[in-house]
C-alpha cells in the first residue's frame, strides 16, 4: 500500500542538483531599507497585521479616554469638542483601520499557505493595498493631534456633516481618508477572490477547500457588493461639501436619509464582513482543539453563503427610527431575526465538534470559549433590537453601545486573539506563554463583561450615546464607574498579550512543525518560497488524512519542486475541481507599489489641506509609478511551457477568460457597476421625493444628444473589438486612438446636451444627482483617454503580442463597460421621469 | 468556464436569489407606494405582495422537493453542491415565509 502511494506521487527522487538553490534565488527577500520593496505575502501579511494591531491599540487608547471622561458625572477632563473627535475616531479607526484590515491582513498572510500556493496572484497589488492603507491611515489618525479629526460620529450623518454645520476640514478628512482606505480594501478583495478560486493546490476542489478559505471567499464577494455603496456615499457628500451640490439638503430637494441608505447598505454587511472571517478562523481552530473533523462542515459552508445574502437585507434596521414606514421596516425586522438561523447553524456546529472531540483547554481554546459566550449574548440582544418597538426605546442609547461591542468584540476581537495564539508559531516557531495567556484571557474576558454588561442597564435607564458628560442626579454614575474600571482591566489583558507577543518574537527562530496537530496546509514546512513542492490534495483535512505529506512536500515529491522559468511561480488551478491549468509567473519585489501608494495617499491628504503643489507632485509620482508598474507587466513569457511534475507539463500563462488578470478585471468592473448602481439609486431616491419630475426649474436634454452619444460609444466599442482581432497588425494603435476619440466625443456630446438643457447642479438635488452620474461617467472617459494612447504606445513598442495581450483584453473589457454604463445612464435619466408620471 | 462554475454557483444559491428577489421586490413595492408621490400613500395594496410571496414560496418548495433526496438520505459522500441546493431551499423558504408575516399584520404605510 505504502509502495503504491509512494510511486504515485507527482515527482520522483532524487531531485536534480541545484534545483532547490534555483528555487530559492527569485524568492530571496531584500533586507534593510529595501524591505519597503517586498511584495511577498508573508512580509506584507505580517506588516499588515502589525499595522492593524497598532490601530487597535491607538483606538483602544481613545476608548480609555472616553471611559475616563465618563467615569464620574460632570467630568471636565475632556471638552465636548474633543470628546466628539475622540468618539468619532474611536469608532472609525476600530472599524475602518483595524477590523476590516486585520481580517484581510490575516488572509493575505495565511491563505496562500493554507491553499498550497506560493503566493497570491497579484503580490504587487497586495503591497499597494497595504502601503496605501498604512500611510493613509496613519496620516488620517494624526489629524487628531491638530484638532482636525472628524467629529460627526463614525457614520457621519448629514446634515450635521454638511458644510453648514461642519464647516472645517474635519469631515473632509473622514470622507477622503475612508474612501481611500475602502479602495484599498477592494483591491484586497479582488486579490483574495482570484487567489482562492485559481491558486489552490491541485486536487483541492471547492468541497475540500478549508472553511476559512470559504469564509474569505464569501467575505471578499461581500466587499465587492457592499463597499461601493459607501464609496458612492462618500463621493456624494464630498461633492456636496466641495461644490455645493445639495444631495442631502432637504430644503433644496435633497434627503439626509439617502446617506443613511448608502452608509448602512455598506455598514450592515460590514458587520458580517468582520464576523465571517472570524467564524472561518473558528471553524479552522475548533477541529484542531477538539482533535476531530468539523461537525456539519457542509451546512456550515452553506450557512456562510446564506449569511452573506441575508446580511444585505438588514441595512435598514439601523434606520428603524428614521420614519421609513412600519411595513417596510417590518420586512427588515423579520430579515434581521432570520439571520440568527444560519449563524446558529455555525455555533451549533462548533459546539457539536467540541462535544464530539477531546478538548485541550489551551490558550486558543480559552479565547474561543470567551468568543462563544460573548458573541451569543450579543446575538441575543441583536434579536431584541431587531424588534421595532424595542428598538424605538433602545435606539441611540448605551444599550446599543453594549450590543455592538458584544457582537464585535465577541465576534471578532476574541477570535482574532485566539488566532494570534494559534498561528503565531508560524512566524518563528515559538508559541506564546500558556501561563500568561490564562491571566490575559481572564483579564480580557472579565474586564470586557464588567465594562460592557452594565451598559445594557445604563442604556435602559436612558443614557444616550455620544454625550460627553452627564449630571449626577441621573443615577448613572455607579454603572459608568464600573464600565470604566472594566475597560481598564480589559486593556490590561490586551497589553499582557502584546507584551508576550513582543517577547516571543524576540526569541530565536526554531522549526515550526505542527504544534497543535492541525489538519490544514499552513503547517507544512515552509521557507521564503512557501512549500518546497505544491502538494496534491485528496482530503479536506490533508495533514490528518494524508500521512507523510509534510515529508513528501519537503522532499520535493509533489508539484513544482523547483522553478521552471527562474522567476517566482505558482500553479494556477481550475476553480471547481482544482485541476492544474497553467504555470503562473509572479512579479518580484519592486519600489513601484510603495511609491504609487505613498503618492496616492499624499495626493488626497495634501489636497484636503490645500497644499496643492505638493499634492499634485504626489499625484504625478503615483501616476508615473502606476504606469511604470503596468508597463513592466504583461510581458512576453520567458518560456512557453513548464514541467511541474514527472508527467505533467503545463502551459505558461493564459489568455482571455482563462487568465487570472481577466477575472480580476471582471471583478473590478462588478465593483464599478455597483458604484454606478448606487449613484442611480441616489437619482431614483431623490426623484421619488418629487411631486413633479423633472422639478419645475429643471429639464432633460433633447433625445438626439443621448442618441448621438450612445452611437459614438458603440462605435468606440466596435473599434476595440476590431483592435482585439488586430494583434500584430499596424492598424491596432490607430484603432485604439480612434476609439479614444469616439469615447471623448460621446462625452462631449452628452455635456453639450445637458448644457443646452440648463443643468444646474447647485439649484436642487435632482440636477445634482444627474451631475454626479455624469461625473462618474467622465471619470471613466478620463481613464480611457489615458488607456487608449497607452495601448497604442504598447503596440508601437512591440509589447502587444499573441502571448502578451492581457493589457488589450482587459482594456477592451473596461471599454465595453464604459459604453454600457453611458447607455444605462442615459436610459435611467430619461426613463425615471416617465415612470414618475 | 469548462467546469460550469457559474452554473454550479447558480444551482447552489438559486433559492437565496429567489429570497433576495422577494425581499427586494416587497421592499421596493411598498416604498414606491408609500413615497410622497407614490400611487397608494397611506395604505399600500397588499394583494400583489401576497401573490409575489406565494410564487416565491412555491419556487422554493419546488427546489426543496427536487433536493429532497439530499435532505432525507444525505450521507458523508453527498456533494457540497447538493447540500447547498437543499439547505438553501429550506432556509430561503423559511426566510420568505417569515419576511411576509408583516403583510398579514400591518395594514398601513406609517
Amino acid at each position: 500500500m505504502t509502495m503504491t502511494h509512494e510511486t504515485t506521487l507527482p515527482s520522483s527522487l532524487p531531485r536534480p542538483a541545484h534545483e532547490l538553490e534555483r528555487l530559492k534565488k527569485p524568492w530571496r527577500r531584500p533586507t534593510g531599507w529595501r524591505y519597503l520593496t517586498r511584495v511577498d505575502n508573508t512580509s506584507i501579511g505580517l506588516l499588515y497585521i502589525g499595522t492593524a494591531l497598532l490601530f487597535f491599540l491607538l483606538a483602544g487608547i481613545l476608548g480609555l479616554m472616553m471611559r475616563t471622561q465618563l467615569a464620574v458625572p460632570d467630568n471636565t477632563l475632556l471638552s465636548a469638542g474633543s470628546y466628539n473627535q475622540i468618539f468619532t475616531m474611536h469608532g472609525t479607526v476600530m472599524m475602518f483601520l483595524f477590523a476590516i484590515p486585520i481580517v484581510e491582513a490575516i488572509a493575505v498572510f495565511l491563505l496562500p499557505n493554507m491553499l498550497g500556493a506560493r503566493d497570491l496572484p497579484f503580490p504587487r497589488l497586495s503591497a499597494y493595498a497595504f502601503w496605501a492603507y498604512a500611510i493613509g491611515g496613519l496620516a488620517f489618525f494624526c489629524t487628531l493631534f491638530f484638532g482636525l479629526a472628524p467629529d460627526g460620529g463614525w457614520f457621519m450623518y448629514p446634515p450635521l456633516t454638511g458644510k453648514q454645520y461642519s464647516p472645517g476640514l474635519n469631515a473632509d478628512f473622514w470622507l477622503l481618508g475612508i474612501g481611500f482606505i475602502e479602495i484599498s480594501a477592494i483591491a484586497g478583495a479582488i486579490e483574495l477572490i482570484v487567489g482562492i478560486l485559481f491558486t489552490r493546490a491541485p486536487g483541492m476542489s471547492l468541497s475540500r477547500m478549508p472553511v476559512y478559505a470559504w469564509a474569505m471567499l464569501v467575505v471578499a464577494v461581500m466587499i465587492v457588493f457592499a463597499f461601493p455603496a459607501i464609496i458612492a456615499g462618500t463621493a456624494l457628500l464630498e461633492m456636496e461639501r466641495a461644490f455645493d451640490w445639495p444631495f442631502f439638503i432637504a430644503e433644496r430637494g435633497g434627503d439626509p436619509i439617502l446617506w443613511h441608505h448608502l452608509f448602512w447598505f455598506f455598514g450592515h454587511p460590514e458587520v458580517y464582513i468582520i464576523f465571517l472571517p472570524a467564524a472561518g478562523m473558528v471553524s479552522t481552530m475548533v477541529p484542531t482543539i477538539a482533535g476531530t473533523p468539523l461537525v456539519g462542515r457542509r451546512p456550515i459552508i452553506v450557512a456562510l453563503v446564506v449569511v452573506c445574502f441575508f446580511s444585505f437585507a438588514l441595512w435598514a434596521h439601523h434606520m428603524f427610527t428614521a420614519g421609513l414606514g412600519v411595513m417596510t421596516m417590518s420586512f427588515v425586522s423579520a430579515a434581521s431575526m432570520a439571520v440568527a438561523v444560519p449563524t446558529a447553524i455555525q455555533v451549533f456546529g462548533w459546539i457539536a465538534t467540541l462535544w464530539r472531540g477531546r478538548v485541550t483547554m489551551n490558550a486558543p481554546a480559552l479565547f474561543l470559549a470567551g468568543f462563544m459566550f460573548i458573541f451569543v449574548l450579543g446575538g441575543l440582544t441583536g434579536v431584541m433590537v431587531a424588534l421595532l418597538p424595542f428598538d424605538w426605546q433602545a435606539h441611540d442609547t448605551y444599550f446599543i453601545v453594549a450590543h455592538l461591542h458584544y457582537v464585535l468584540v465577541g465576534g471578532m476581537v476574541f477570535p482574532v486573539f485566539a488566532a494570534l495564539y494559534y498561528w503565531l508559531p508560524l512566524v518563528k516557531g515559538q508559541r506564546l506563554s500558556e501561563r500568561l495567556a490564562q491571566w490575559a484571557f481572564w483579564l480580557m474576558f472579565g474586564g470586557f463583561n464588567i465594562a460592557f454588561f452594565p451598559m445594557h442597564v445604563t442604556g435602559l435607564l436612558g443614557m444616550p450615546r455620544r454625550v460627553y458628560t452627564y449630571p449626577a442626579e441621573m443615577g448613572w454614575a455607579g454603572l459608568n464607574l464600573a464600565s470604566t474600571v472594566g475597560a481598564f482591566v480589559l486593556a490590561g489583558g490586551v497589553l499582557l498579550v502584546l507584551v508576550d507577543v513582543v517577547r516571543t518574537l524576540r526569541r530565536p527562530e526554531q522549526p515550526v512543525g505542527n504544534p497543535w496537530h492541525a489538519a490544514t496546509l499552513e503547517w507544512l514546512p515552509t521557507e521564503d518560497y512557501g512549500t518546497r513542492s505544491i502538494p496534491h490534495i485528496t482530503s479536506a483535512d490533508p495533514l490528518w488524512d494524508q500521512p507523510g505529506l509534510s515529508e513528501q512536500v519537503e522532499a520535493g515529491r509533489h508539484y513544482l519542486p523547483g522553478t521552471a522559468s527562474g522567476k517566482r511561480e505558482t500553479i494556477a488551478t481550475s476553480p471547481v475541481s482544482g485541476k492544474p491549468l497553467y504555470l503562473l509567473i509572479l512579479p518580484g519585489d519592486s519600489w513601484l507599489p510603495f511609491i504609487a501608494a505613498a503618492g496616492t495617499a499624499g495626493f488626497f491628504l495634501l489636497l484636503t489641506v490645500k497644499m496643492n503643489l505638493t499634492a499634485w507632485a504626489c499625484g504625478i509620482a503615483a501616476i508615473v509609478a502606476t504606469v511604470a508598474w503596468l508597463w513592466g507587466s504583461d510581458r512576453k513569457q520567458p518560456i512557453t511551457e513548464a514541467r511541474v511534475s514527472d508527467t505533467l507539463v503545463l502551459p505558461v500563462g493564459a489568455r482571455g477568460s482563462a487568465s487570472h488578470s481577466w477575472w480580476a478585471t471582471i471583478i473590478m468592473l462588478v465593483v464599478d457597476a455597483t458604484i454606478f448602481a448606487s449613484f442611480v439609486f441616489a437619482y431614483i431616491h431623490i426623484s421619488m421625493r418629487l411631486e413633479v419630475c423633472p422639478p419645475p426649474s429643471a429639464s432633460l436634454p433633447e433625445l438626439r444628444w443621448p442618441l448621438v452619444s450612445g452611437a459614438l460609444l458603440a462605435a468606440g466599442s466596435i473599434l476595440m473589438l476590431w483592435a482585439r482581432r488586430s494583434i500584430g497588425r499596424r492598424r491596432l494603435p490607430w484603432l485604439a486612438l480612434m476609439a479614444t476619440g469616439c469615447v471623448i466625443g460621446a462625452f462631449l456630446v452628452d455635456l453639450h446636451g445637458y448644457d443646452l438643457a440648463g443643468l444646474a447642479p447647485r439649484a436642487q438635488a435632482w440636477s445634482a444627482t444627474i451631475a454626479a452620474l455624469l461625473s462618474y461617467q467622465g471619470l471613466h472617459v478620463i481613464v480611457l483617454a489615458v488607456a487608449g494612447p497607452y495601448l497604442a504606445a504598447r503596440a508601437w513598442s512591440g509589447r502587444l503580442s499573441p502571448t502578451s495581450r492581457a493589457t488589450l483584453d482587459n482594456t477592451a473589457l473596461l471599454w465595453h463597460y464604459t459604453t454600457l454604463q453611458g447607455i444605462a445612464l442615459a436610459l435611467a435619466v430619461h426613463l425615471v421621469p416617465l415612470l414618475m408620471e | 468556464m469548462r467546469e460550469r462554475l457559474f452554473g454550479k454557483l447558480l444551482r447552489g444559491t438559486l433559492p437565496m436569489l429567489v429570497w433576495a428577489a422577494h425581499f427586494g421586490g416587497s421592499y421596493v413595492l411598498v416604498a414606491a407606494q408609500c413615497s410622497p408621490a407614490g400611487f397608494a400613500p397611506g395604505s399600500p395594496h397588499r394583494l400583489p405582495l401576497a401573490l409575489m410571496t406565494l410564487v416565491a414560496l412555491a419556487i422554493c418548495a419546488a427546489l426543496a422537493w427536487r433536493a429532497r433526496g439530499t435532505l432525507g438520505g444525505g450521507d458523508e459522500q453527498t456533494a457540497l453542491l447538493d447540500w447547498a441546493a437543499a439547505l438553501t431551499a429550506l432556509l430561503a423558504f423559511a426566510g420568505i415565509a417569515w419576511t411576509s408575516v408583516p403583510l398579514w399584520l400591518v395594514e398601513s404605510c406609517a
